[in-house]
C-alpha cells in the first residue's frame, strides 16, 4: 500500500535539501530570469537600426526629400559619407549595410514623370536581413512616391486616373511584428524543459553517488513512493519557475496571456511527464552526476535545435522534419505560442494534446520500468 | 531459530565469482562476525543478506523469510548500515532520524520513544540540530547505527562499521553493539580488523569468496596446530632477510616490532643458539600463544 505520509516526508526532504543550498536556489530562480531577459532581448529577427548611406550625385530638392523620408523611421540609421566613396567599400568596411545611389538628374526626371532610377546595394551576408532591408527600402520609396502623387493631384485641376493596385496587408495576432511575442514563449518552453530534465536527471544518481540510495533501498519504501517523492517536488519547482517566467514576460515584454491559464498549466503538466521521465531514465542508466549532465545536455541540445525555436521546422529537410514531429518540445512550444499569442482553446490543440499525452505515457512508463530496487 | 541462514551461496559479477558456495548460520541474539581482508567478498555477502543483491546460486533465509521472494518482509525487519556513510549530509541528525522512521512506517509516538533511547546510548542528543555532514567520523557511524535501529529491527547488518573511525570511538561502538545484543538484537558485522574479530561471539573467516574457517574465536584459535615464536632484533629488516635464508618464507610474518615464525614441530634450542651466534643482532626468540591474526594468516595459505 502506498503511503502518502512517506511521499510527504520525501517531498519535505527534497525541499529542505534544495532550500539549504543557495547555489541551487540561484540556479532555479535567478538564472531563468536572467536567461529570459537576455534571450528575450537578444534573440530577435527584427531588422532595426540598419546603417544606410546615400551617394547623392543629384543634389536636388527631390533627392533631399527622399533622404529625409528615410530619416523618419527607426529601421534605418543614416550614416553620412562623402560622395567619392565606393558602395562596395562602404559595405566591406562595415560602415553601411545598405547604400542607395541617387544618380545625377534624378530629381529632374522624376519631376517630369520620366523613368527615374535608384540603385540599392545591400550587404547580402545575412540573407534574411538583406531581403528584409530590401523590402524596407522599397516600402519607403513607395510611400515617398505616393505622397508626391497626392500632392501633384491636389495642385492639378484635372484629376489624373490612378490605376495602381494597392496591397493592404494586416498582420493578425502580432500587428507590430514584435519578435519577442514569438520568442518569449519559446524561451519559456526551453526553461521548463531544462529545469525539469536537469533536476530529475541528477536526482537518483546523486543519491547513488552519495551512497544514500543504498540506504533507501533497504527500507520498505515502495518504488512508486520513491519516484513520486522525487518527482512531485521537481514538478512543483518547475511550475513555480514557469509562473515566475510568465509574470516577468508580462512585466518586461508586455506579453499578456491571450488564452486560458488553466489550459497552459494542464499542457505544462502533461509535458513535464515527458521531460521528468527522460531525466529519470537518464538517472537510472548512468553512474555519476557528471555523466547525467552530459547525457541530458546532449539530448537537450538536439531537442532544442529541432524544436523550431531557432530555425522554423518548415525550413528543415524532410527527414529532419520527421524527427521534429517526434520532438515533444516542438509541440509544447507550439502550444505555448498558440495559447499565449492567439488564445487558442483546447479544441484547436487536440493534436498536440494527443502527441504530448502519448509521449508522456511512453517515456514516463519506460522510466518506471528501468528503475529497479536493487544496487 | 536462526537469524540468517545461507546455503551454498554463490554470487557472480560477470564471470568473476565473488562468493563461492558460502554456508552460514547466524544464531539469534549474538554478534556474528564476517572477517576477511579487503576484496574477500564481505560487502557482497552483506548486500546479499539484506536483499540488495540478487544471487546466482544457493539460498538465503533471513528471519525466516526467503531473500529473493520475500524481500519486502525482510527489509521491513532488518537494519542495514552500508560501508560508506550513506545518510543525508545536508539534513540534521534529527531530520535524518525522522526521515528514516517515516520510511520504516514508524508512528510518531513510537519514533519519539525510540529516538530518546537511541540518543541515550549514542549520546547524540546535544548534536540533534547539527547537520550530519558536520559530525565527526565516530558520531557519523553512531548516527548511521541509530538510523538503522529506528524501527527496532530484530537483526542489524553492519558492513565495516568501524572503518576509518578513531580507536576510542571504535571501542565505544563495540560497547554499544554488546548492549544491543543483551537486548536481544541479532547482529551481523563485517570487519577486516582481527582485534574486532575476538569481540564477536561467532565468526566466519572469508578469503577470496570462500569461508576458510567458522566457529567461536576461541575455537578457531585452539584449532591452531604447531608452535609460534616471536623474534626481536634491533634491525628487524636485517633479521627478516637473515631468516629468509634459514626457513620457509611462508612461515615468516612481520608483526610491528617483532617477527612471528611458525614452526610445525617446534624449534630446537640448539637451532635458536646457532641463529643467535650467526646473527648477533637477534635479541630474543620466545614461544608465544598465537593470536587471531596469526591464525588467519596461516589459514589464508
Amino acid at each position: 500500500m502506498i503511503s502518502l505520509k512517506v511521499i510527504g516526508s520525501f517531498i519535505k526532504k527534497e525541499f529542505r535539501q534544495i532550500m539549504r543550498s543557495r547555489e541551487m536556489l540561484i540556479v532555479l530562480f535567478a538564472l531563468p530570469a536572467v536567461q529570459l531577459l537576455v534571450m528575450g532581448f537578444a534573440v530577435t529577427n527584427e531588422v532595426k537600426n540598419l546603417n544606410l548611406s546615400f551617394l547623392d550625385y543629384d543634389r536636388s530638392a527631390t533627392s533631399r526629400a527622399l533622404i529625409q523620408s528615410f530619416d523618419s523611421t527607426d529601421r534605418f540609421r543614416i550614416v553620412p559619407v562623402s560622395n567619392a566613396a565606393k558602395p562596395e567599400e562602404l559595405i566591406s568596411a562595415w560602415k553601411a549595410s545598405v547604400v542607395i545611389v541617387i544618380p545625377p538628374g534624378f530629381g529632374a526626371d522624376y519631376g517630369q514623370g520620366r523613368q527615374s532610377n535608384l540603385q540599392v546595394i545591400v550587404d547580402g551576408i545575412d540573407g534574411n536581413t538583406a531581403s528584409v532591408a530590401n523590402s524596407f527600402v522599397a516600402g519607403v520609396v513607395g510611400d515617398f512616391h505616393r505622397k508626391r502623387m497626392q500632392e501633384t493631384m491636389h495642385r492639378s485641376p484635372i484629376p489624373r486616373l490612378n490605376t495602381q493596385v494597392e496591397l493592404l496587408s494586416s498582420m493578425t495576432f502580432n500587428p507590430d511584428l514584435r519578435s519577442s511575442l514569438n520568442t518569449i514563449p519559446g524561451i519559456i518552453a526551453i526553461l521548463v524543459t531544462v529545469t525539469s530534465m536537469m533536476l530529475s536527471a541528477i536526482s537518483l544518481v546523486k543519491e547513488k553517488e552519495l551512497g544514500t540510495l543504498e540506504q533507501l533501498l533497504v527500507t520498505p519504501v515502495k518504488k512508486a513512493e520513491l519516484m513520486a517523492g522525487k518527482l512531485i517536488p521537481y514538478l512543483i519547482i518547475t511550475l513555480v519557475q514557469l509562473q515566475v517566467a510568465i509574470v516577468l514576460a508580462g512585466l518586461i515584454f508586455r506579453i499578456e496571456l491571450a488564452g486560458s491559464y488553466g489550459l497552459l498549466l494542464l499542457f505544462s503538466m502533461i509535458y513535464l511527464f515527458t521531460t521528468l521521465g527522460l531525466g529519470i531514465l537518464i538517472s537510472t542508466r548512468v553512474a555519476s552526476q557528471q555523466q547525467a549532465m552530459f547525457f541530458s545536455w546532449f539530448i537537450m541540445v538536439i531537442i532544442i535545435l529541432l524544436s523550431g525555436f531557432f530555425v522554423p521546422v518548415q525550413n528543415m529537410p524532410r527527414g529532419i522534419r520527421w524527427i521534429s514531429f517526434f520532438n515533444p518540445l516542438s509541440h509544447y512550444m507550439t502550444v505555448l505560442r498558440e495559447i499565449v499569442i492567439k488564445g487558442s482553446g483546447i479544441t484547436q490543440l487536440m493534436k498536440e494534446l494527443w502527441i504530448l499525452g502519448g509521449s508522456g505515457v511512453l517515456i514516463f512508463g519506460l522510466s518506471v520500468l528501468s528503475f529497479r530496487k536493487r544496487v | 531459530m536462526n537469524a540468517a541462514v545461507a546455503r551454498e551461496l554463490s554470487v557472480f559479477y560477470g564471470s568473476t565469482e565473488a562468493l563461492k558456495s558460502v554456508n552460514l548460520e547466524v544464531p539469534e541474539a549474538l554478534v556474528y562476525g564476517i572477517i576477511g581482508p579487503d576484496g574477500a567478498g564481505k560487502t557482497t555477502l552483506m548486500r546479499s543478506l539484506c536483499t540488495l543483491l540478487p544471487y546466482s546460486e544457493g539460498s538465503i533465509r533471513v528471519l525466516g523469510y526467503d531473500a529473493l521472494s520475500e524481500s519486502a518482509q525482510i527489509r521491513a525487519r532488518i537494519g542495514y548500515m552500508p560501508q560508506r556513510f550513506s545518510l543525508y549530509q545536508d539534513l540534521s541528525v534529527e531530520q535524518n532520524l525522522r526521515f528514516f522512521a517515516r520510511l520504516f512506517r514508524v508512528s510518531r509516538k513510537e519514533m519519539l520513544i525510540q529516538r530518546e533511547k537511541l540518543y541515550e546510548f549514542s549520546r547524540l542528543k546535544p548534536f540533534a540540530k547539527r547537520l550530519a555532514g558536520n559530525l565527526s567520523g565516530g558520531m557519523k557511524q553512531k548516527l548511521a547505527l541509530s538510523c538503522a535501529l529506528i524501527h527496532t529491527p530484530k537483526l542489524i547488518i553492519l558492513d565495516e562499521p568501524t572503518f576509518g573511525v578513531d580507536p576510542v570511538s571504535r571501542v565505544e561502538f563495540w560497547q554499544i553493539l554488546h548492549e544491543l545484543k543483551r537486548e536481544g538484537v541479532s547482529i551481523i558485522v563485517s570487519t577486516p580488523y582481527m582485534d574486532e574479530a575476538v569481540q564477536c561471539d561467532q565468526i566466519s573467516l572469508l578469503h577470496k569468496g570462500s569461508v576458510i574457517g567458522q566457529g567461536t574465536p576461541d575455537e578457531i584459535i585452539k584449532a591452531w596446530q604447531g608452535s609460534l615464536y616471536s623474534l626481536k632484533a634491533g634491525n628487524l629488516q636485517e633479521l627478516y632477510k637473515y631468516l629468509q635464508s634459514k626457513v620457509d618464507k611462508a612461515d615468516l610474518q612481520l608483526f610491528g616490532s617483532e617477527i612471528h615464525l611458525y614452526s610445525k614441530d617446534g624449534l630446537r634450542q640448539e637451532l635458536i643458539d646457532t641463529w643467535k651466534h650467526e646473527f648477533s643482532g637477534l635479541a630474543s626468540c620466545e614461544e608465544i600463544q598465537p593470536g587471531m591474526e596469526d591464525v588467519f594468516l596461516k589459514m589464508m595459505q
